[in-house]
C-alpha cells in the first residue's frame, strides 16, 4: 500500500525488451505515432494556459475586437493592478486559504479516524454507519442549502467564514470516510491485532500504526478534496454575504460590472494570479502528489 | 395573513419537516426562533449589487455632505454581492427577516411583489410623507405599473427610456431616413444588408434586447394595455395578434438583420459591434449613455449616435410617443430594520439623488432634478429632455411575467431570430411557462 | 485483543466527530428539505401544505423530464469518455512512456486546477462563430466548411460541454487509473509476454481484468460527479440554447432560487438524489460481483 513502487523501482521493464538489430529508422517510425500523440497532448494542455496568460495583458478593446489567437500589442500591466485594487484579489485569496486549509485538516482528521473505526475496529452497526456515509456521496449540494442558511443564520454564524468551513468539512466527509475505509481494508488485520497484543492502546494503534500506513492515501484524499473545495462555487456563493468573505471562485464573478459588462483584462489577470499561484504550489508538491496518487489507488 | 401568523407558519414548516427525523434534528430546530426584531440597527447598512456602482458613489457623497447629520446618527456601511445571485440572496435574507436596512432590489418584479405582499419592505411613499414629490411622476407611474401597487416601494435610482440607437454616419452613407414604421425598418434592414452592413446589433445570450422588439411591436400594434391583458389572463400570447408580433421579429431575423450566431453574442459583444461601427442600429436603454461616453469603447463618437423611438406599426392602436421605460434595478428598504433614523436617511437621499446622479456619472434618475449641470453631453441632454417630455410610458415584454416565464422568454429569444423556433412555437413556450 | 478493537469509548471518539458533523450539516438539512417537498410557496411569502402536488407536477413537467434526459445522457457520455480516455492515458504512461511519463502526467493533470469560469471562457472563445471566428470554425473554414454556431443548437452545445469537461477531467482519471496499473505485479505481465501475448491482447486479457476494481471505482466516482454537473454548464451555456442543456441541478437551482418555488425545487433535488442512489447501487452491485469473480 505504501510507496513501494516508484519510478526508479522498475528499470527492468526497459531492459527486458530484447535488443533488436533493426536499424534506428524502424525504431523511429515505430515511435512516430507516439510522438505525434505526445505533441498533440502538449498542444492541447499548454496552449490554453498560454492563452489565459496573454489574455491578461490585453485591453478590453483588443479582447473584444481582435481574433482569438492574436497576441496583445501592448502589455497592460494595469490589469494586474486592477485585479488587486478594485478587484480585491488579495482578499479573495486570503479567504480561500483561510477556509480551504482548515476544512481540509478537519476532513482528514475526522475522516481517517472514522475510516479506521469503521474498518479496523469490531462493533455492531458499523456496516450501517458506513452505508449512511456512502449515501452522502449521492446528495446534490443544492438540496442542503436552504436549511443550512437558516441554521447558520439562527446560530449567528452568518457573516463569518465558519459556515464555509463547517459545510466544506461536512461535504468532504462521505467520500473521505468511504475512501479511507477501503484503504484500511487493504491493510492486513494482523498488524493491528499484533500491535494490540503488544499492549498498545487503540489510539496508539491508530496514531502510530494505522495513520503512517495510510500516509500516501491521506495525501491522495487531501488532494482530491482540495480541488473540490478550491473550485467550489455553489456553497461559497450561498454563504458569503459580503465581499470581505468571498473566495476566489466567487470573486472571479465580481469582474462583471454595470449591466453585465465583463472587464476581461482584470478578470484574466485575476485568473492568472489564481492559476499560476496554484501551479507553483502544485509544482513544488508535484513529486508528493503523483507518488501519493499512484501509491494509494482507489480499490473498490 | 398577518405578520405574526406568517412567522408562525414559517416556523411550522421546518418543525413539521423535522418530525420524521427525530430527536437529533430537534436540537437544530430549537436554535431557531425569535428573530425579526423591530429594533433599528446602529448602522445604515446598504447591500449593493456589483452590477451597480453608481448608487454607492452617490451615497458616499451624501454621507459626507448633504446627509452628514443622518450619517452621524446612523453611519453608512456598504457591502457588495455579485449581481448574478442577487435574487437568491435577497430571498434567503428576507426569509430570515434579515434584509439589510437598504439593499439593491430584485430585477424580477414578481419577486418584488412577494416582498411587498409579505410586508418585508418599506412603503417609500409613506416614509417620505410630504417629501414624496421628489419622485418624478413618470417614474412613479412606472413603479406602480410594475408592482401593481398604489404606493412606491422602491427608490427609482435610475429612470431609463428605451429605443433604437443608430449610427448617423452609416445612415448617411447609405442614404437612409430614420424609419417611422416597422415596415420601413424592415426595408432599411434589407438595404443595409445588401450594402454589407449588419443592420442591428443585439445580445442573444441575455435575450432581452430581442424580446423588447416583440413587446415594442405589440404596444404599437395592440395599444399600451397589450401586456397587461396577458397578465390579467384576458389575452394569451398564443392569440393570433400576439403571435403576429413574434413572427414579425422572427422574419426580421430570417432576413439577416442580427448577423450570425445571435445566441453567442453577449452584452459586451452587442455594444462592441455597434460602437466599432460594424452595425447600424442597436435596441437599448438610455443607461447606454455611459458606454457611449467612454472613448475606449466608443470608436464612432457620441456625436455620431442618434436616438429614435420604436417605429409604429401601420394601422396599429398604439402611438410612437409611448416610450418604453424602466427604473433599472432600484433599491429598497427593509421593514424589519426600519425606524426614525432610517426614515431621515430615506428623505435625505430622495431630496438629493436626482442632482447628484446626474452630476456624477450622468445618470438620469427618477428623482427631481433642480439644477442641470452644464457639462452634460448632447446625447445626455437629449435623453434628459425625452424623460421630462414623456407623457405615457410602457413596460417591457417580461415586466409582468413570473420569474420562470421571464427566464423561458429570454433564453429562447435567440432561437426565435435564428430560425430554430417559429413565432408560434416561441409564444407557446412562453405562455406555457407558469 | 477483541476487547481493545471493540472498545466502545474509542469507537465513539473516533467515529463521533465525523458522524456528528455529517449528521448535522448533511443529514438534518436533507430531511428538512424533504419536508419542503410537500409544501408550496416560498421562503418570502410562507408555505402551505400541498400533499403530493409537487411530485405530480414533476411527473407532468416536460422541462423536468428534458432535464432528466439531459442529465442521464451527459452522465453516461462523460463517464465513458472520462474513464476510457483516462485509461488510454494510463496505459500510455505505464507501457509506452514509462520513466518519462512524469512531465506528461503533470501537464495532463493540470486543467483540473483551472477555475471553471476561466475554462468556460476559453471554450466559448475556442468554439466562437461570431463576432470573431474561433479556431475551431477557422479550421472548418480552411477545409471549405461553413462556420457552425456551436452554442446555437442543442446537439452541438451538448458536445462542446462534453469536450470541455473531458478535457478538464481526463488527467485526473488518468492518474487515478495509472495507480491501478502500477499495482499490477510486473512478473504477471512478463510471464504473459513470454507466453507470446503482446499489444492489444496483453491489455485485453491481462491488464484490464487486473485493473478492473480500480476501473469500476472510477466509474462510480465519475457517474456521481457527472450526474451532479452544475458549475461547468452554468458557466459555459447557462443551460441554453433555450433549456436544451439544462441538467436537473441547474433546473432545481433555477426553480428554488430564481423562480422562488422551494417546494418544487426540493422535489427536483429529491428525484436527483433518487437517481444517484439507483445508479450507485446498480454499479456497486456489479462491482461486488466482479470482485468476487476476479
Amino acid at each position: 500500500m505504501t510507496d513501494i513502487i516508484t519510478e526508479s523501482g522498475r528499470p527492468e521493464t526497459t531492459t527486458t525488451a530484447p535488443p533488436r538489430p533493426a536499424a534506428a529508422v524502424t525504431r523511429f517510425l515505430r515511435r512516430l505515432p507516439l510522438r505525434i500523440v505526445i505533441a498533440f497532448v502538449l498542444i492541447i494542455e499548454i496552449y490554453p494556459l498560454f492563452w489565459t496568460l496573454q489574455s491578461s495583458f490585453k485591453t478590453q478593446a483588443q479582447f473584444l475586437s481582435d481574433p482569438f489567437w492574436k497576441l496583445p500589442t501592448t502589455l497592460e500591466f494595469s490589469n494586474y493592478v486592477d485585479a488587486f485594487t478594485t478587484g480585491q484579489m488579495g482578499q479573495y485569496i486570503q479567504n480561500s486559504v483561510l477556509t480551504v486549509f482548515p476544512s481540509l485538516a478537519l476532513i482528514i482528521l475526522f475522516g481517517v479516524a472514522a475510516g479506521f473505526a469503521l474498518e479496523v475496529m469490531v462493533w455492531k452497526g458499523r456496516g450501517t454507519v458506513l452505508l449512511i456515509f456512502l449515501a452522502g456521496i449521492m446528495i446534490p449540494g443544492q438540496m442542503i442549502l436552504l436549511p443550512l442558511f437558516t441554521i447558520y443564520f439562527q446560530t449567528q454564524l452568518t457573516g463569518t467564514l465558519w459556515p464555509l468551513i463547517i459545510t466544506y468539512t461536512a461535504t468532504g466527509m462521505p467520500l473521505t470516510v468511504f475512501m479511507m475505509a477501503t484503504y484500511f481494508r487493504a491493510i492486513p488485520r494482523e498488524i493491528f491485532e499484533a500491535s494490540t497484543l503488544d499492549g498498545a492502546s487503540i489510539f496508539r494503534s491508530f496514531w502510530s500504526v494505522g495513520f503512517p500506513m495510510v500516509r500516501n492515501a491521506v495525501f491522495t484524499v487531501a488532494l482530491v478534496q482540495f480541488f473540490f473545495l478550491w473550485n467550489d462555487l455553489l456553497i461559497a456563493l450561498t454563504f458569503t454575504n459580503s465581499q470581505s468573505l468571498q473566495t476566489i471562485q466567487v470573486g472571479l464573478l465580481n469582474f462583471t460590472g454595470n449591466y453585465g459588462q465583463v472587464a476581461y483584462g482584470p478578470l484574466f489577470a485575476a485568473i492568472c494570479v489564481s492559476v499560476f499561484g496554484t501551479l507553483i504550489i502544485y509544482l513544488i508538491l508535484n513529486q508528493r502528489v503523483m507518488k501519493g496518487l499512484t501509491a494509494g489507488s482507489v480499490k473498490g | 395573513m398577518t405578520t405574526a401568523a406568517k412567522r408562525r407558519s414559517r416556523r411550522l414548516i421546518p418543525t413539521l419537516a423535522l418530525i420524521g427525523v427525530g430527536a437529533l434534528a430537534l436540537s437544530a430546530c430549537s436554535s431557531g426562533g425569535g428573530s425579526g426584531s423591530q429594533k433599528e440597527s446602529a448602522e445604515f447598512a446598504y447591500l449593493s449589487s456589483d452590477t451597480n456602482t453608481q448608487i454607492s458613489t452617490v451615497l458616499k457623497i451624501v454621507s459626507k455632505n448633504q446627509c452628514a447629520a443622518e450619517q452621524k446618527a446612523q453611519p453608512l456601511k456598504i457591502s457588495t454581492t455579485p449581481g448574478t445571485t442577487v435574487d437568491q440572496k435577497l430571498q434567503l435574507l428576507a426569509g430570515q427577516n434579515a434584509l439589510p436596512t437598504m439593499s439593491t432590489a430584485s430585477g424580477t418584479p414578481d419577486l418584488m411583489k412577494q416582498f411587498i405582499k409579505a410586508n418585508k419592505i418599506v412603503d417609500v411613499t409613506k416614509a417620505l410623507g410630504s417629501d414624496s414629490g421628489s419622485i418624478l411622476p413618470a417614474a412613479m407611474s412606472t413603479i406602480k405599473q410594475l408592482y401593481g401597487t398604489d404606493d412606491a416601494y422602491v427608490f427609482p435610482t435610475e429612470f431609463n427610456i428605451e429605443g433604437i440607437w443608430y449610427n448617423k454616419k452609416i445612415f448617411q452613407a447609405n442614404n437612409i431616413e430614420i424609419p417611422k414604421t416597422w415596415d420601413e425598418l424592415v426595408d432599411v434592414s434589407k438595404k443595409l444588408n445588401a450594402a454589407g452592413v449588419q443592420p442591428i446589433s443585439t445580445d442573444g445570450k441575455d435575450g432581452w434586447p430581442i424580446t423588447r422588439l416583440i413587446s415594442g411591436y405589440l404596444y404599437r400594434d395592440l395599444g399600451t394595455d397589450a401586456m397587461q391583458k396577458v397578465a390579467d389572463g384576458s389575452a394569451k400570447l398564443t392569440d393570433d395578434e400576439y403571435v403576429k408580433a413574434a413572427d414579425a421579429v422572427a422574419k426580421l431575423g430570417a432576413d439577416g438583420a442580427f448577423g450570425s450566431s445571435v445566441g453567442s453574442i453577449d452584452y459586451n459583444g452587442m455594444f462592441n459591434t455597434f460602437l466599432t461601427g460594424k452595425a447600424a442600429m442597436m435596441y437599448n436603454g438610455s443607461w447606454s449613455l455611459t458606454n457611449f461616453a467612454d472613448p475606449k469603447q466608443d470608436q464612432i463618437g457620441q456625436e455620431n449616435i442618434g436616438f429614435m423611438p420604436f417605429p409604429a406599426v401601420t394601422g396599429g392602436k398604439g402611438s410612437i410617443d409611448d416610450i418604453p421605460s424602466n427604473i433599472g434595478i432600484p433599491v429598497m428598504f427593509s421593514q424589519s430594520k426600519y425606524g426614525p433614523k432610517t426614515q431621515a436617511w430615506i428623505k435625505c437621499i430622495a431630496n438629493n439623488y436626482g442632482d447628484l446622479a446626474l452630476a456624477n456619472g450622468g445618470v438620469v434618475s427618477g428623482f427631481k432634478v433642480t439644477k442641470v449641470p452644464d457639462n452634460l453631453s448632447d446625447l445626455t441632454k437629449l435623453v434628459q429632455q425625452k424623460v421630462s417630455d414623456t407623457k405615457s410610458s410602457v413596460l417591457w415584454f417580461e415586466a409582468l411575467f413570473s420569474a420562470k416565464r421571464t427566464q423561458v422568454s429570454q433564453s429562447n429569444a435567440a432561437g426565435l431570430v435564428s430560425g430554430s423556433l417559429s413565432g408560434e412555437q416561441f409564444m407557446k413556450l412562453v405562455q406555457d411557462a407558469q | 485483543m477483541k476487547s481493545v478493537l471493540g472498545d466502545k469509548r474509542a469507537i465513539v471518539i473516533l467515529v463521533g466527530p465525523a458522524l456528528l458533523v455529517y449528521s448535522l450539516v448533511i443529514l438534518v438539512p436533507i430531511f428538512w428539505s424533504l419536508g419542503y417537498t410537500f409544501f408550496n410557496g416560498s421562503i418570502v411569502t410562507g408555505f402551505t401544505f400541498a400533499g403530493f402536488d409537487n411530485f405530480v407536477k414533476f411527473a407532468l413537467d416536460p422541462a423536468a423530464w428534458k432535464a432528466f434526459g439531459f442529465t442521464i445522457k451527459y452522465a453516461v457520455v462523460l463517464t465513458v469518455g472520462q474513464v476510457v480516455l483516462g485509461y488510454l492515458f494510463a496505459l500510455l504512461y505505464q507501457f509506452w512512456l514509462r520513466k518519462g511519463s512524469a512531465t506528461i502526467r503533470t501537464l495532463v493533470f493540470f486543467p483540473v486546477v483551472l477555475p471553471t469560469v476561466a475554462v468556460a471562457l476559453l471554450f466559448q472563445k475556442f468554439f466562437e462563430s461570431a463576432p470573431q471566428t474561433g479556431p475551431v470554425n477557422g479550421l472548418l473554414n480552411a477545409f471549405g466548411i461553413a462556420s457552425v454556431d456551436w452554442f446555437g443548437h442543442a446537439d452541438s452545445a451538448f458536445w462542446v460541454i462534453v469536450i470541455m469537461d473531458i478535457w478538464r477531467s481526463m488527467g485526473f482519471y488518468a492518474v487515478l487509473l495509472y495507480a491501478g496499473l502500477v499495482d499490477i505485479p510486473d512478473d504477471i505481465i512478463e510471464s504473459a509476454r513470454i507466453d507470446g501475448a503482446s499489444g492489444w491482447r496483453l491489455v485485453r486479457s491481462i491488464v484490464i481484468p487486473l485493473s478492473l476494481p480500480v476501473l469500476l471505482s472510477s466509474v462510480i466516482f465519475s457517474i456521481n460527479g457527472t450526474i451532479k454537473v452544475f458549475d461547468s454548464v452554468l458557466a459555459l451555456t447557462n443551460g441554453g440554447p433555450g433549456n436544451a442543456t439544462t441538467p436537473l441541478t441547474l433546473y432545481m437551482y433555477q426553480t428554488a432560487f430564481t423562480y422562488g418555488d422551494y417546494g418544487y425545487g426540493s422535489t427536483i433535488a429529491f428525484m436527483l438524489t433518487l437517481l444517484c442512489l439507483v445508479v450507485t447501487i446498480f454499479i456497486f452491485r456489479s462491482t461486488r460481483r466482479d470482485l468476487t469473480k476476479g
